[in-house]
């Protein structure tokens, strides 16, 4: 089932004179349960389709539904309440409030939705635990390794239980390791959970985890052919 | 306030020194409200105690009662104009007196009146002076500080002449001076014991305290040749001293509110220049401009509010230490006021972070934009 499409997307900044073509028609669906990676290098455009697909940018032209609901001429504060309730963000490290605990950064998904109860708090345990962070639930950021701060930021995208999860260079300041790790359990959860995640990340090492990789360069898509030749890609492609 | 709390305790150092600012400014307005208003009382306490609604003053004298000189025939013309209900004499004059036996000068504000009239003072103990005994006189309880009890006697500097104390009366100084009551006759003997003194005038006065409707004053200055009307707040204003006292107080609270302001408004500024990172993550998450907002009006409503009630805190303190003869008077109305006022004014100030925050564009959240 399809939980998020993109359909013709470009974006164009600049005006009249001086255009950058950010995006051009680009089409992309994903599927429940599917891990999609975004492989390119800087400048090619990947941080602007996460940007559309995260509802937090309006695509110059082109059509995007979230759980078969078009964005198109929603209010910002439309969009913003759809990622509240149905996107989940982990973004690079600095994405924490410093002054919240492991715990209160979930509960805080929660009092943005208006809805911090017992049940949100439940949940957030229960989350911090199967991510392996019960004994860290009254941790400041500060005093997390920057693995545990990424899964930290996974449960805090889980909160929600989005239909969509965005993955912004999820890896950046973590070694091989911890990064395989988080990633790891980004897809873990994504299968289990059976929602969908986007990662746009430049770290090949990753690719392993994900159940399709596209690349982007110039701000045009191409399925990753290297990629589908080794591994089963999964449906909806 | 989820995350308002939260950040307060968090970053605690940070917000309890913009608090003690706030409790600091707080307690110099406060203080400053008090001194303002114990040099207002003490400058015009008389006046403000006596129930009339004018004065009638000399013409050109600016409203100074010791210039001020009319003759006692005044009183009755006065009286004579539609609308005054009643009018009586007031003499004024500025004296040393010293104790029978002791050697402390006391500087004292003579006001003289008709025992009889309606400007006559309440007294708190003692019985009014008998204008048939014509050196008794009621003081203000200011004497007791130096001694003096019902019966003592105070000698004029420097003619010696002598006052018996009959009453005592409160709150009464004209002038930041204790005044003294005593009979019109006896006043004129003080101050025009020197032949032709009085000029012309054969029975001096020096003002004409008035009841009456509310065009009297108008009424007065055209009916009675030489006299000018002012209303006991004018009097009270034209005090010597008054307005430039008053100036200054409130000249250097004016400044403290903005003082106020710009500190807050700098210090949550450069906070939110900060946070801007976290705050465009808040809005990528969802967060709604009016939790953000609601969030930062909190933090300041709670430090600004206990920066106020410890300033006020401090302030009561220190006007149970500061000694009696130091004109400083609280007035809860005004500590109050001034402290909604320190609110408004810190509210004011959050206003150039409201902007920005509204400014900030979750995209800042997924760094750039390639």
């Amino acid at each position: 089932m399809t939980t998020l499409s993109l359909d013709g997307i470009s974006k164009i900044y600049g005006d009249a004179g001086d255009q950058v073509v950010a995006l051009a028609d680009v089409s992309l669906s994903l599927e429940r349960g599917e891990l999609l990676a975004v492989v390119g290098p800087s400048g090619s455009g990947k941080t602007t389709l996460l940007a559309i697909a995260g509802l937090l940018l309006r695509p110059t032209a082109g059509r995007v539904v979230l759980n078969g609901r078009e964005i198109g001429d929603l209010s910002d504060r439309d969009m913003a309440d759809l990622r509240l309730r149905h996107i989940g963000f982990v973004l690079q490290s600095s994405n924490l409030l410093p002054y919240l605990t492991a715990r209160d950064q979930l509960l805080l998904v929660a009092e943005l939705a208006g809805r911090r109860d017992r049940a949100a708090g439940a949940r957030a345990d229960q989350l911090l635990e199967e991510l392996g962070l019960g004994a860290r639930t009254r941790h400041y950021p500060e005093a997390l390794s920057g693995g545990e701060r990424q899964r930290v930021a996974i449960a805090r995208a889980l909160m929600n239980e989005p239909g969509v999860i965005l993955a912004d260079e999820p890896t950046a300041n973590l070694d091989f390791q911890r990064g395989h790790e988080v990633v790891s359990m980004l897809a873990r959860e994504v299968r289990s959970r059976d929602t969908a995640a986007i990662m746009v990340t430049h770290d090949e090492r990753m690719l392993d985890l994900c159940d399709r990789v596209v690349r982007i360069a110039d701000g045009r898509l191409s399925p990753d052919m290297s990629w589908a030749a080794q591994e089963t890609v999964s449906a909806g492609s | 306030m989820f995350l308002a709390l939260r950040e307060l305790r968090h970053s605690r150092l940070r917000y309890l020194m913009i608090a003690l600012v706030i409790t600091l400014v707080a307690w110099l307005v406060f203080l400053l409200s008090g001194l303002a208003n114990g040099l207002a009382t003490d400058n015009g306490a008389a006046l403000d105690q006596m129930p009339a609604d004018g004065l009638v003053y000399q013409s050109d004298v600016r409203f100074y009662l010791h210039r001020s000189l009319l003759p006692m025939e005044d009183v009755q013309a006065v009286r004579d104009v539609a609308g005054v209900g009643d009018a009586t004499p007031l003499g004024h004059l500025t004296v040393t007196t010293t104790p029978e036996g002791k050697t402390d000068k006391i500087d004292a504000t003579v006001l003289a009146i008709d025992p009889a009239g309606f400007i006559a003072p309440s007294l708190s103990s003692g019985q009014m002076f008998d204008p048939a005994a014509p050196d008794q006189v009621v003081v203000d309880t200011t004497f007791k500080r130096y001694g003096v009890a019902l019966g003592d006697v105070l000698l004029i500097e420097p003619s010696g002449e002598r006052l018996t104390v009959a009453g005592f009366t409160e709150n009464q100084t004209y002038n930041h001076l204790p005044v003294v009551f005593m009979s019109i006759p006896r006043w004129q003997g003080l101050k025009y014991a020197a032949p032709g003194s009085s000029g012309s005038v054969t029975d001096p006065i020096s003002a004409v305290a008035v009841r009456g409707d509310d065009g009297i004053g108008d009424r007065i200055d055209a009916q009675v040749p030489g006299v000018e009307f002012a209303s006991m707040q004018t009097a009270i204003q034209n005090l010597p001293g008054y307005s430039a006292e008053m100036g200054t107080v409130t000249t250097i609270l004016v400044f403290l509110f903005v003082i106020a302001a710009l500190v807050l408004a700098a210090f949550f500024y450069v906070i939110t220049l900060q946070k801007t990172n976290q705050l465009g993550v808040l809005k990528a998450l969802g967060a709604r401009m009016s939790y953000l907002a609601w969030d930062l009006v909190s933090q300041v409503v709670i430090l600004t509010v206990v920066g106020v009630v410890l300033g006020a805190a401090l302030s009561y303190l220190v006007a149970q230490m500061i000694p009696a003869d130091v004109p400083f008077a609280l007035s809860n109305r005004l500590v109050v006021i001034y402290g909604i006022v320190l609110l408004l004014v810190s509210l004011l100030g959050t206003i150039l972070s409201l902007v920005r925050i509204a400014r900030i564009d979750a995209l800042i959240a997924i760094g750039r934009v390639d």
